[in-house]
């Protein structure tokens, strides 16, 4: 603890004190820095994933980013959580493969407690929405957004968690840049639909074509993507593919410094 | 008495570029006591910023068959909030064998807050219900627990534009005459109904949907009423 | 998160009388609170409650308060006004939180720091009451909450309150706030508009004025105050001290007391 020369001697006037104060805790600030996650490092950009006929659909793209680097260009944003689940990832990719470690350790227990009840999409939400918040509340937060989708007994589900534990359901999620860009072409996808699903060539057609929009507009994206659906077969997620792009277009822009 | 030693202070400069706990995901609720019945309502949108993040993302939770509550704010204080209380609840009716009345949660509620009083639920909270004589009963709070039993009260992101329009119409403040209100649940409804449709269109965080609860000494009813969705 | 009790360290009893030690702790420490686990915690609710701050904690403020001792007991008159900001939060705020049947306080500062520090109070002149089988001297209960509010100093708490009771050697009066800084005095007012109720209490006070009068003066101290400054309003509350306890004497709105004292003559000015 601080310890401070006597208050009451009349030798000692405040700002004394104060500059004291100071030199003291920029030396111990010095000796136990206390520093924490206070900025994503390595960080992936957006996940989008609707709800359609068979269950979720899930995309996101290849590339890890280091600032404006594209530093990996092969990584996995999505993870398989037991056979009903998937969580995917948006910020930064270290806080994820902690993520990964809770999952993978929270269905190991899962498998040896055997209960014949297998954790719902829903339990494995509220388990990672409550480790988000509580984590935001040490100050020292896993800096994602995250989005869980999942199928179990005939019913698709779909959530978001980010850094500070804020929670949503919805029928169409974009994170990130996507928030901005494919939040809107998803939502006005469904809202065409008139209540009906989509169907599972229609999901995919839709995420493909945000996903191209995403590619042009965001400048820390990849042409490599994943999709992974879950249904009542189970989760799969696919491997890199690659979208058909047109840049003539690009010749007319004008403004955007072009 | 310190269970974990303190983190040790540094210089203000760098408060600048540090992580923000908190977030505003809007919303407004409000809550109205009539002289048998109480109403608390809560619209569904949570935004962040310009975003509307979800439209069905209830603020308002029923407690018991005599309580209701509604926040708004940040969500994630909100539904941690909601869940503590119901957890103390839980605790109270085993112990006690009887469910906790609705004064008795206010006052608890007002605790729970100022226990956070260094690192407040970023969250405006209203508590509806009926009391122990079945009169209907409003509790308003501010982030850190300061309570007061009103009549009616509106909180969150459309404060300002439904307290006034709430003073006007059931507090008949400031008029000439000497007007009697005679709140019937009907009446009360409709001027929920109304209050909401007018936040809506003038607060960008209110929207898509109301959800009406009225608290009567039989039981409590939930009414969604959509608003618009722009 | 950590807790924070700093009146209660656990003291080590080498193991004795565990159970009932824990009993005992758990009827009179002071609730903990939880404290942001950053760098540096005051500098972050300073920072949260700041007005530039986009996700605000509006804090509950602003107030005129005023009470003095006379010959007939203590007066106590409050306004009924609460502000966040520019935002007008409450009207019917009640200011005098009645401690226990001879004891009043006032709440000026944060509304929620003043009452749950008051109410904390009152819990605690009720255990002297049934230890020592007497009521507590307000000079003691008011140094329980200086004592209190003082351990938390420097952490953010705003509290400008006046203890007013009666006791063994009559009237008390003091005044207590959020720096532990307690003084006993005969006239004190707190908050945004205390300078306006002190204009008018110095230049209409009288040691031994009837009841009535005193009250008109309290009264017209708010009122004043209320019309001069935007963050006191509403109503005035009224109460008297006397020996066998407070009484409440009047709420008014000011607006009545407006028009009252619109219809009075006017006092020449020299």
């Amino acid at each position: 603890m601080n310890t401070y020369p006597n208050p009451f001697s009349e030798a000692i006037s405040y700002q004394r004190m104060e500059q004291y104060d100071q030199e003291h805790l920029e030396s111990l600030s010095n000796i136990s820095p206390m520093t924490r996650t206070q900025q994503p490092i390595v960080t992936g950009t957006s996940v989008l994933a609707v709800k359609y006929k068979d269950g979720i659909m899930m995309t996101t793209d290849c590339l890890a980013s280091y600032g404006s680097l594209a530093r990996f260009k092969n990584i996995e944003r999505m993870i398989k959580v037991g056979n009903s689940t998937i969580i995917g990832a948006s910020g930064d990719m270290s806080d994820f493969q902690y993520i990964t470690y809770l999952m993978d350790k929270l269905m190991t227990k899962e498998y040896n407690a055997n209960n014949g009840q297998p954790l719902a999409p829903e339990n494995i939400y509220e388990y990672l929405s409550q480790v988000m918040y509580q984590r935001r509340n040490k100050f020292d937060p896993l800096w994602n957004a995250l989005v869980v989708g999942g199928y179990q007994d005939g019913k698709s589900f779909l959530g978001y968690v980010n850094l500070r534990g804020t929670t949503y359901q919805s029928d169409t999620i974009a994170t990130g840049y996507g928030a901005y860009i494919a939040q809107p072409l998803l939502r006005n996808a469904v809202e065409k639909k008139n209540g009906e699903l989509f169907t599972e060539e229609e999901a995919k057609k839709l995420l493909d074509d945000c996903m191209r929009v995403l590619f042009y507009r965001d400048a820390r994206s990849l042409n490599k993507l994943q999709r992974a659906t879950v249904t009542a077969a189970g989760v799969t997620i696919s491997e890199p593919y690659s979208l058909e792009t047109e840049w003539g277009f690009a010749e007319h822009i004008r403004g955007y410094g072009a | 008495m310190i269970s974990e030693p303190i983190p040790t202070a540094q210089p203000a400069r760098q408060m600048a570029n540090r992580f923000d706990p908190y977030e505003d995901n809007g919303g407004t609720t409000m809550a109205l006591a009539g002289e048998d019945f109480c109403i608390v309502a809560a619209d569904t949108r949570q935004s962040d910023g310009y975003h509307i993040n979800c439209r069905y993302a209830p603020k308002a939770h029923q407690l018991s068959d005599k309580t209701v509550i509604g926040t708004s704010g940040f969500y994630a204080d909100g539904i941690c909030l909601v869940k503590r209380i119901k957890q103390r609840m839980e605790w109270y009716y085993h112990q006690h064998d009887k469910v906790m009345s609705t004064p008795a949660l206010a006052q608890l509620l007002s605790v729970m807050l100022y226990q956070k009083r260094f690192f407040p639920y970023y969250c405006f909270t209203i508590l509806g219900g009926l009391d122990e004589e079945g009169k209907g009963c409003v509790f308003d709070y501010d982030s850190v627990g300061n309570v007061e039993r009103v009549k009616y009260q509106a909180e969150g992101s459309g404060k300002e534009l439904l307290q006034p329009f709430l003073d006007s119409q059931i507090g008949l403040k400031n008029r000439a005459t000497d007007d009697v209100l005679d709140l019937t649940e009907e009446k009360a409804i409709k001027i929920v109904k109304d209050a909401f449709s007018s936040v809506t269109e003038r607060d960008i965080h209110t929207g898509d949907c109301v959800e009406i609860y009225i608290i009567r000494k039989d039981g409590i009813e939930c009414e969604k009423y959509p608003l618009k969705r722009d | 998160m950590i807790n924070l009790d700093f009146l209660n360290p656990v003291e080590d009893n080498n193991g004795l009388e565990t159970e009932v030690n824990k009993e005992y702790l758990e009827n009179l420490n002071v609730p903990t609170f939880d404290i942001p686990l950053c760098n540096n915690p005051i500098e972050f609710l300073k920072h949260q409650t700041e007005a530039a701050e986009k996700c605000r904690l509006s804090i509950v403020h602003g107030t005129t308060t005023l009470a003095f001792k006379f010959k007939h007991g203590v007066i106590v008159c409050v306004d009924s006004r609460a502000t966040a900001g520019s935002y007008i939060a409450s009207q019917t705020v009640k200011k005098v939180i009645e401690i226990n049947p001879y004891l009043l306080g006032t709440m000026a500062g944060g509304a929620a720091d003043c009452s749950y520090w008051e109410r904390e109070l009152g819990r605690r002149c009720r255990l002297y009451e049934l230890r020592n089988k007497e009521r507590i001297s307000v000079a003691a209960a008011s140094k329980l909450l200086c004592n209190m509010v003082y351990s938390y100093k420097g952490m953010g708490l705003s509290m400008g309150t006046m203890i007013c009771g009666w006791d063994k050697k009559g009237p008390g009066l003091y005044y207590v706030d959020n720096d532990g800084t307690r003084l006993e005095g005969d006239l004190f007012s707190v908050g945004s508009g205390s300078t306006f109720a002190y204009g008018i209490l110095d230049s209409g006070f009288k040691y031994d004025m009837t009841p009535e009068e005193a009250y008109d003066l309290g009264q017209r101290a708010i009122y004043h105050a209320t019309f001069r400054d935007a963050a006191s309003g509403g109503i005035v509350s009224c109460y008297h001290v006397k020996q066998d306890g407070w009484t409440l004497i009047s709420r008014t709105n000011v607006k009545d007391l407006h028009y009252k004292y619109a219809e009075q003559p006017k006092a020449p000015l020299v």
